[in-house]
């Protein structure tokens, strides 16, 4: 038998563990990561830390390039996968680069999630998902004082604390279109709020914004149904949303993620999708649901991978699984209603 | 300040501009006070396409051995690159054409073989070219572009020295070509704004008005005309053709000529009649056209005729490999050819010195009327180097013929039997003079005479004049001296860049070593030779040879054995096997 080639688009912790699953089903095959991003593996809850001083850059990585060659997989970082072609099982890069497959495992996780009223402003907004990212932060927090944070998201309210170590002013706009995990009720408001406010965070309290004008390069004004705001960087924080757009003409099913069985299989044969980026159905729920979090991220890319390599595992994540947001308790049953 | 040491290599088919390229970047970073050190290396086969490779090693401080691990790899051809990934140092930044013509399998890629930690920077080449230009001829000046933005090059350096590349053939191709290397700059700057490396911008550096930008051939070639060539004459041989070339075009505008011979055998044999005539001319081949020569050097040798022979090294034996570097041939200048044949050899270690030896050469032939052979090598022909070259006056390059006194008129002896073994020489057209050049052992008259007391007596004379032809050869020069060594370690020819190098990184590490410069093959310099290996613990010699052929040259030197190094990669020793060897055998000294 020949030796199967298996790509996996991605290198976040689904795009890892599945990589680490396969080579240990499959000593013999050829696995290679594609990453659009330039660079390792990294510990996304730890970007604030580093983003605040209080790590290095390099303690963001959690994977050594000699991890990739001690496990015989080719990683190839800052290569975009544009489009795949499933009846010739193929990938083709950015750089037309055409690269053949036995199974394919989707793993390209989540983008920040712009509002369709702020994309306007995309440019002028800093989010937080990569190094790069918190690079952009670390840059640009040099030369501001104040900070204002529209949404309110996992990451925004990590990155608050961070802001705060660095004695920056920091006003919040808590808003209902955030991607919060649950929907964002008065309770949940309120209790969000009063521990941004005893932490020393500035609370705006309005119901839309109405206009952001970059005043100068560290000045911008932002004019709420209620005030004129100003600060030296905006952060938009609204959630993420799978990474999929360059899949949309591949005839893959795609409601926001992809749509998979509970073993994680696409429509395609030996094609799997894993962690932010799929939308894996539920029987009991009769329903589609998308994880979040790395523990979920890892055990999805376990599975498809184990289930890539020939084995039948179902997916079994419960709905009931509590996260603590900023310490506050909540539910992240959401994605129910996704 | 920080310090750069940076190398970088470009990659593609013939055709693709590729040593256009390295040629630029070497040219720009010269201009920007850097020091370079480039390397080309190309197919053996005569045809219109193959590997080309470019490599230029960037330094703040002086550069005098090639990189062993590649920076950035500029990729003109991805299926070419790809033999160039073994070398690449850790997060090396590839620029690579991201639009290339036509889909690409994955076993052509260049990327699907990069180390992970590659940093890649993919600009569309072809296209920006065709964009700024018109026609896609430009993407290698694009890439420079895309290379310039990222690694912090000031682009003004390029766009002089495009500018001056260009300059001779119209306003329009410099226009357009400046373009298409505006149009990787920007993109490149703009593509990657987020990470940029800066390297080169954090350097402080002047460019310094003597530093020339010299290959070996054009520092030999140079070196001919300032020594007043007249008369070349050569059969082409890879990598000694250049020089042919050079000479051809330069040495008519200063009155000289070059001659193309049917083969090796009728270069020296011309070479032999220019001198004995008493016109400067040289000839310059490889290995294997040497070996067709050593006849009539021999010749030479024993009618005591002047000759400068250049013998670039190649890979050998026979064919071999016609455009890889070697220092096998050293057995072969200072032996090769019939009978006790004693010549003069001496081997440069650096472009400079190719200038410098070239000159002398002429001198040394004249005053010692024999052959004498410059060896060098195919990386010292090849590369390039910017160094201060303080080029020869007319005095300095002057003749060193041995001319007859007027008062021996009457009674002169072409082969007189001087304490110095130099019998002063007439040429053809001194008046009162006899003019003998004979093959046969001869008296000190030139009359044959093959008897045993007068072959003894004559070789003596020839030997002794070698041997007195010491006090005008360069003895050999000693980096980090001291009185005693842990580890002394003798190089020649281009390699010595590489001893110096590693014997500098040695001592770094608190290591007592030392090395030793030979430039003066044969005869050689025993006394301070010999008293360098007594001083040393051990003693190393590498060489880009199978053999060890100095190594045997001088083992005899000192009663310890010599410990050898040798390498027949057809590639330069890279510095840290130098220091590896060297490290190792200060390891077994200290058990």
């Amino acid at each position: 038998m020949s030796v199967k080639r298996f790509v996996i688009i991605g290198n976040g912790p689904a795009a890892n563990h599945a990589a680490k699953a396969l080579r240990e089903k499959s000593s013999e095959s050829r696995i290679t990561i594609f990453s659009k991003d330039p660079f390792r593996s990294y510990s996304a809850h730890l970007l604030p830390d580093f983003i605040a001083g209080l790590i290095k850059e390099e303690d963001l990585y959690n994977r050594s390039y000699a991890h990739y060659n001690e496990m015989d997989m080719n990683l190839r970082l800052g290569q975009r996968v544009v489009s795949v072609d499933f009846s010739k099982r193929n990938v083709i890069l950015d750089h037309k680069e055409v690269v053949q497959f036995d199974g394919l495992i989707v793993a390209t996780g989540g983008k920040p999630r712009i509002p369709e009223q702020f994309q306007l402003f995309q440019d002028i907004m800093l989010t937080l998902k990569t190094p790069l990212d918190a690079r952009m932060w670390v840059e640009k927090l040099r030369n501001v004082e104040s900070v204002l944070i529209i949404g309110g998201d996992l990451t925004s309210l990590s990155l608050t604390k961070a802001l705060l170590k660095l004695d920056k002013r920091v006003k919040f706009i808590l808003n209902e279109d955030s991607f919060w995990p649950v929907p964002l009720n008065e309770e949940i408001y309120r209790a969000v709020t009063d521990r941004l406010e005893q932490r020393g965070v500035e609370i705006v309290h309005c119901q839309r914004i109405r206009r952001i004008t970059q005043l100068e390069e560290n000045l911008l004004e932002v004019e709420t149904d209620r005030e004129i705001l100003e600060t030296g960087v905006l952060g938009a924080f609204f959630g993420l949303v799978p990474d999929v757009g360059f899949l949309a003409r591949t005839g893959l099913d795609i409601d926001r993620g992809i749509l998979v069985d509970e073993f994680l299989k696409t429509r395609f044969a030996n094609v799997y999708a894993a962690g932010d980026c799929a939308q894996v159905y539920h029987p009991a729920l009769r329903d589609y649901w998308v994880s979040i979090g790395h523990e979920n991220a890892t055990a999805l890319g376990r599975i498809a991978a184990l289930n890539l390599a020939g084995s039948h595992f179902e997916v079994r994540v419960e709905p009931e699984n509590i996260l603590e947001v900023g310490g506050v308790k909540v539910n992240t049953s959401w994605w129910t209603e996704f | 300040m920080p310090e750069v040491d940076f190398t970088v290599e470009v990659c593609g088919m013939a055709g693709d501009g590729t040593i256009a390229a390295g040629g630029l970047i070497n040219e720009a970073m010269s201009h920007g006070g850097f020091s370079v050190l480039g390397f080309d290396s190309y197919p053996a086969e005569i045809r219109g396409f193959g590997r080309c490779v470019t490599n230029s090693r960037i330094g703040s401080n002086e550069i005098v051995a090639l990189g062993e691990k590649t920076h950035a790899l500029i990729s003109l051809n991805d299926e070419q690159s790809r033999s160039r990934t073994p070398s690449l140092a850790e997060h090396s930044l590839v620029f690579f054409d991201s639009n290339p013509p036509a889909y690409v399998p994955e076993d052509s890629s260049l990327l699907s073989v990069l180390p992970p930690g590659a940093q890649v920077f993919g600009i569309p080449f072809g296209a920006l070219a065709v964009g700024a230009s018109g026609a896609s001829r430009g993407r290698n000046l694009t890439a420079l572009g895309g290379f310039a933005a990222v690694t912090g090059v000031d682009p003004n350096l390029f766009r002089k020295v495009i500018r001056d590349k260009f300059k001779s053939k119209g306003d329009r191709l410099v226009d357009i070509n400046v373009k298409s290397f505006d149009a990787g700059y920007e993109y490149a700057l703009e593509k990657f704004s987020d990470r940029l490396k800066k390297i080169f911008s954090k350097i402080e550096t002047g460019h310094d008005p003597q530093k020339v930008m010299l290959s070996g051939n054009q520092a030999i070639g140079m070196a001919a005309i300032d020594a007043g060539l007249k008369l070349y004459f050569g059969y082409p041989i890879t990598p000694a053709t250049p020089i042919m070339e050079y000479l051809a075009k330069y040495l008519p505008e200063h009155g000289g000529q070059v001659v193309q011979m049917e083969d090796e055998i009728s270069s020296i044999g011309a070479v032999l009649g220019s001198f004995y005539a008493g016109a400067r001319s040289m000839t310059a081949t490889s290995g294997p056209g040497f070996a067709l020569m050593t006849e009539l050097i021999t010749h030479g040798v024993m009618a005591e005729i002047p000759a400068v022979i250049l013998d670039a090294q190649r890979g050998g034996p026979a064919t071999g490999l016609p455009t890889k570097t070697e220092q096998s041939d050293l057995h072969a200048a200072v032996f090769g050819g019939p009978g006790d044949s004693a010549r003069i050899v001496i081997a440069p270690t650096n472009v400079e010195e190719c200038y410098h030896f070239v000159i002398r050469s002429f001198q040394l032939a004249e005053k010692y009327q024999t052959p004498v052979i410059v060896l060098t090598d195919f990386f010292l022909h090849n590369r390039v180097e910017n160094r201060p070259l303080i080029r020869a006056t007319e005095g300095q390059a002057a003749s060193w013929n041995v001319f007859p006194d007027e008062a021996f008129k009457d009674h002169y002896q072409r082969y007189a039997d001087t304490p110095s073994g130099i019998s002063p020489r007439a040429l053809p057209g001194m008046q009162g003079f006899n003019f003998i050049a004979t093959g046969l052992e001869h008296t000190e008259k030139g009359s044959p005479d093959y008897s045993p007391e007068n072959h003894t007596k004559m070789s003596e004379k020839r030997h002794r004049k070698l041997r007195y032809s010491l006090k005008d050869l360069e003895k050999p020069a000693e980096f980090f001296a001291s009185d005693h060594l842990d580890v002394g370690v003798i190089g020649w020819g281009s390699t010595f860049g590489s001893v110096l190098e590693a014997v500098e990184k040695s001592r770094k590490n608190g290591f007592k070593v030392g090395a030793l410069k030979v430039t003066s093959i044969f005869p050689y310099h025993s006394e301070t030779i010999g008293a360098f290996m007594a001083k040393s613990k051990r003693v190393l010699v590498p060489e880009l040879n199978y053999e060890g052929q100095l190594a045997n040259l001088i083992a005899h030197l000192d009663s310890k054995p010599v410990e050898r190094l040798n390498f027949v990669t057809g590639t330069p020793i890279p510095p840290s096997a130098i220091q590896n060897r060297i490290e190792e055998l200060l390891e077994v000294e200290a058990q």
